[in-house]
This record gives structure tokens, sequence and C-alpha cells, in this order.
């Protein structure tokens, strides 16, 4: 896809602080397209104040008196469009600000500085057009009332999102249908299992046809049969409403199975705006070939492919360059008993953890 | 307007449907408000030998049953709610509707009143009946329909005070604390215990435009016929005046409020 491809122009800069706004410059290209973007932040910013004291009764009792406060920056300077209809994988380390940035979009939090905006309107000021395109599910927060059925929860949001009641019962048959909740809804919400409470929040948030959906780590606490279920949901979701989705989760497979773009931030700032593709090779490049053989090369062999990562025969795995991979392939191949030969990226989470353990100086080097 | 009261309808209809879910914890809630029969037992038996300041057993016995009723009716408990939703980030569900977090707050404590009122009631005429007594009601047509008016200002303007209360949890730990204190103050000048008119000269005067008494004791005597017109209109005055303050207050801090809310863990 061609916008795609223009994002995968890496926009990956270190910036030394918040204040020292003449220092961003975002090298990321923006698809210029007649339809304004879904989602568009410009220099966002979110600091907050906390208060800190050292462990133990007597920083209690002089916290007291004077209590001390550091301002941290949450999110920092942090811009990025997202066109209508993409699906986003919003990932980073924990406290990189993904749920403070989700809160920001959804108008949950007030930003200190920078500017938002979401189907056109500022997320901040929750008009209600605003809050009746889009949604917000949390993995750790319901909506859905303890102790009465998911129904009357529906029926209230119904009301209060002014859904048609011909739509709704459309919408809900669907959802109902999708998620197989036929049973589960008519039941008092404590006495569902988290996987149904969680399907029965995602139906919560979605009566209303949002346009731009954040789910914040929706798959938590589930197995994984109910993962990839939701994973499934989320793209039918997508595909069949042209929906924006965002996503944070810390699942990889996730991320990797729905999203078609990837931002990653880490300390409140742009660490990568890209596809997945492009974070990988520009991470870890080598390609990573294996294979089984009843005779392996030898050493001097091994080392002219590649890095060799794994040699305990039968098995082979070899790190190597992009360019090199059709000509280990057919040496591979033609090895004396050669089979499960496999060429692979490396896996996302071991990406991600070299991206994070790199000083982000390091990834202004690795700049398109 | 049709869409605002729609939304009303909805949001009565699920807090009626919780008050039932809620129902044994309802009771106990009634039963802890109780105070006021007690009182009445108490208050009854200091005036078995003559009337204390004017007032009479039986002027005890409909004062303190119309407190325990008007108590019941102008019950909130928001503070508690909306402080425990600021500091944990619950609040967030609610912001994200388009609908007042504040209007739902109101109607699920509202909701409550008539299931409140069922299993009040009778509770309220068993000890009416148990010491003989019948309630006396105003005697002047013209102060009836003051009455609706002023339980529903009542109720305002508790509900108002406690929500520039839980406003605070926006800034403060446990904000609800500090009702505590409006609590203590309002169990003493309230009327709730004592009938402010038997307090000493100086402190009464200054109990009954308080808004403690503009809370419970104005409404009470309202119901019992110890109003004169006059003074009803002046108390409701009372009342507009309070609610005008505190809802002015509510509505700054709500909204400043909201630009410092942090959405912790939400």
């Amino acid at each position: 896809m061609a916008l795609d491809s223009l994002q995968e122009e890496v926009s990956a800069l270190a910036l030394p602080s918040c204040d020292d706004r003449r220092s961003f410059a975002r090298s990321g290209k923006v698809p210029s397209v007649a339809e304004p973007p879904a989602i568009r932040l410009d220099r966002l910013g979110k600091r907050f104040r906390v208060s800190k004291r050292e462990g133990g009764l007597m920083p209690a009792l002089r916290a007291l008196v004077r209590r001390e406060w550091v301002e941290v920056d949450a999110v920092c300077e942090l811009s990025f469009e997202i066109p209508r209809g993409q699906r986003v994988g919003f990932l980073g380390p924990n406290g990189a600000g993904k749920t403070t940035t989700l809160k920001l979009l959804a108008g949950l939090l007030h930003p200190t500085s920078g500017h938002a905006e979401v189907l056109g309107h500022q997320p901040a000021r929750r008009a209600h057009p605003f809050l009746r395109s889009i949604a917000l599910v949390m993995g750790q927060k319901r909506q859905l009332a303890w102790d009465l059925p998911a129904l009357d929860t529906f029926e209230l949001l119904r009301v209060a999102f002014d859904v048609a009641r011909p739509i709704y019962q459309q919408r809900l048959a669907e959802l109902v249908e999708l998620l197989d909740l036929a049973e589960v809804i008519r039941k008092p919400v404590r006495t569902l299992s988290l996987g149904e409470r969680m399907k029965c929040e995602v139906v919560a948030a979605l009566l209303h046809g949002p346009q731009v959906l954040f789910l914040d780590e929706p798959t938590i606490g589930m197995d994984v049969s109910m993962q990839l279920a939701m994973r499934e949901f989320v793209r039918e979701y997508n595909q069949r409403t042209g929906a924006t989705i965002v996503l944070t989760s810390h699942y990889m497979e996730d991320v990797a199975a729905l999203c078609e773009r990837i931002i990653v931030i880490d300390g409140g700032r742009l660490r990568f705006d890209g596809s997945i593709e492009a974070l990988v090779r520009r991470i870890r490049p080598l390609r990573r070939v294996s294979v089984r053989a009843d005779g392996l090369p030898d050493a001097a062999g091994l080392a002219a492919l590649g890095n060799a990562i794994v040699v305990e025969p039968p098995q082979l795995v070899l790190d190597v360059e992009p360019e090199r991979v059709s000509e280990a392939v057919a040496l591979l191949i033609g090895l004396p008993g050669s089979r499960d030969l496999a060429v692979a990226d490396a896996p996302l989470e071991e990406v991600m953890r070299e991206l994070f353990a790199r000083p982000s100086e390091r990834d202004q080097e690795l700049g398109p | 307007m049709s869409r605002w009261l729609a939304v009303v309808g909805a949001l009565w209809k699920y807090g009626v449907a919780q008050a039932l879910a809620y129902r044994v914890s309802l009771i106990i809630w009634i039963a802890s408000t109780s105070f006021p029969l007690i009182s009445l037992v108490l208050w009854r038996a200091l005036a078995e030998t003559g009337p204390i300041g004017g007032w009479q057993q039986a002027d005890f016995d409909s004062y303190f049953v119309a407190t325990f009723l008007v108590r019941q009716l102008t019950s909130v408990w928001v503070v508690w709610d909306l402080d425990r939703q600021i500091r944990s980030g619950e609040l967030s569900v609610l912001l994200l509707r388009p609908v007042s977090p504040i209007l739902h707050h109101a109607m699920a404590n509202l909701a409550t009143q008539p299931l409140r009122l069922l299993l009040a009631a009778p509770l309220g005429i068993l000890v009416l009946v148990s010491v003989g007594q019948t309630m006396a009601v105003a005697e002047d047509p013209r102060v009836w329909p003051l009455v609706p008016v002023a339980l529903a200002l009542s109720w305002l303007l508790a509900f108002t005070v406690q929500l520039s209360v839980a406003c605070l949890a926006f800034w403060l730990t446990k904000a609800a604390t500090l009702y505590e204190i409006y609590l203590g103050a309002f169990i003493v000048l309230s009327g709730y215990a004592v009938p402010t008119s038997l307090f000493p000269p100086g402190l009464a005067e200054v109990a009954r435009v308080l808004p403690f008494h503009a809370v419970l004791g104005f409404p009470v005597e309202l119901v019992i016929g110890r109003l004169p017109l006059a003074e009803a209109v002046e108390g409701l005055g009372l009342q507009l005046a309070w609610l005008t303050g505190f809802g002015l207050l509510a509505a700054w801090l709500w909204r400043r409020g909201l630009r410092v809310y942090g959405a912790v863990g939400a």
C-alpha cells in the first residue's frame, strides 16, 4: 500500500528535552491525501506533577511538613498522523506514555502543550459529537455495572449515545453472535469469567459504532484462544466499518497480527513510526535462516554465509545479510538430507527489546 | 429536550435496577440513619413532665418522625462515590459518555428514593402508632405547595454540597474525609438531633441561616406546620441562595478539576 511505504520512513529522533522545542523535526513523511487524518498530534505533551519521598517513617513525617514534587513528562512533543481506517499498534515499555497518549486522544486528559485532533475535534473539549464517534476500551477498567446483567448497561448506553433502537438491536445481535455472548449478557456481570466480561466490555464500547477505537491492553488476562478470537474480531470490525484502530498491547502477537503500522514511544517520545517489517529491518536487518541437514558446512563455509547462531547437527541457524539470503538458501537446500528450511525475521519481542536497550541517540544514526 | 429526558429516564431505570440489586445495603443504610427515632424516644421521655421550650411530647413525635423521613428523602452519597472514582480513575468511564457524570450520579442517588421511602415510611408510621400519635402537618393550605419545592431544594443542596467536597479529590487524597467535618456540624446544627428552636438564643438565629438547617431543619418544620407562610418563603429563599452558592462552587471546582484529572489507572 502506497501510504504504508511512505510511512515506513522512520521518524525516530531523540529529544534532549521537552522544552527544547527547536530540536523537534520529524523526518517521517505524512501521506498527502484529500481526506483529513482521523488522528493528528502536533507536538503533544503531558507533564504530571507528582510527589515523591524516601520510604520509612521519618521521610513520611517530613513529607507532612514539606512535600517534594517532581515534574514528569509522560508525553513529550509527540507528533504523528493516522489516516482513517488504519490499524495502528502503539508500543513501548512500561511507563513509555502509551496509555497517557490514548487518554489524551480520548479527551480524558488535558494536554500540557501541543495539540491533538481526533476526527476534527479537540479531544479535551469532550464535545458530544466527538464522544459519540470514539471508544476507549481499557483492559483493566470496566463500565458494566457489577451486579446487573450487561444488557442493562447496553440499554443505558443505547440511550446515552442516542442510537436508534433498530440499529442498536442489529448491532447487538451481530456483536453477540460474533463474540458468542448469547447467554452471557443476561447474567449479572459479577458471575462472568474475565474473558466473558472483557467481551461484554468490547460490546459496550462498540454499540454506538465508533469511528475511532482505542484499545488499551484489550486482551490482558485472556487465554490464548480468547486472544485469537479478540484479534479476529477487531480485524473484522475494522474491515467491515472502516474504523480507525489504535491498539496498545504487551502481547506482540496482537500487534503483529493486527497492525499494519506501529508507533513506538519511549519516555514519552517517538522512537519509531512505520511498518513492523521496516522496524525489524532497521533493528535486526539480518534474516534468520534455519535448516536441518545430515551434513553441515564447515566453520569457514558457515562464516562465509553469515553469523552462526546455532550449530547443533542436524540443526543449523544462521543470521544472513538480506542480499545473501538466496545464495544461502541455495547452498543449504543442497546439503545432504536438507529439510525444514525456513527464512524468517527476528521475533518482534526480540526486536523491541533491542530497540529499547539502545540509547536514543543511536536511533538518530539509524534514521533515514 | 426529548433526548435529555430519554437520558434521564434511562439513568433513572438503571439506578432503580441497581438499588434493587443492593436492597439489603439500602435497608442497613436506612437503619443507620434512624438516629432521629432514637432522639424521639429521648426527648419524649424528657417532655413527659411538661413542655420543653414550648415543645410537647406530640411535637417531638412529629418532628423526629418527619426528620427521619426527610433525611431519607434527601439522602445523597455522591461524595463517597465520586471521591473514589476520581482517585481510582473510574471516572474515566463516565467521562467517555456523552452524558454528564454529574447527571449520572444525581440520577443514581435519586433513583433509590422510592424504594427508600417504601422501606422507611412504614417504620416511621410504626413509631407513631407505638407512641399513640398522629403526624402533625401544615394547616395552612398555602404552605402545602411549598413542601415539595423545599424538599427538592433540600435534596439539590445536599447533593451540591457533597459534589463540591467530592471535587476536591482532583487535588487532595481522600477528600471525602473532609465531608466528615461537614457531617459533624450537620448533626448538631441542622436540627437532626435537636430542633434548632431549642438552641440557646443567638445560636438558634445563626443555625437557622446556615446550609445545614436549609437542608434538613427547614423542610421538616415546614412539613409539620411550624412555619407561617412568610417564614416558609424566607426559608425557600435561603435554600435557593445556598444552592446558588454551592452550585457555582461545584461547577467551578468540577471544571478546574477536570483540567488536572490524572485518570490514574484508567
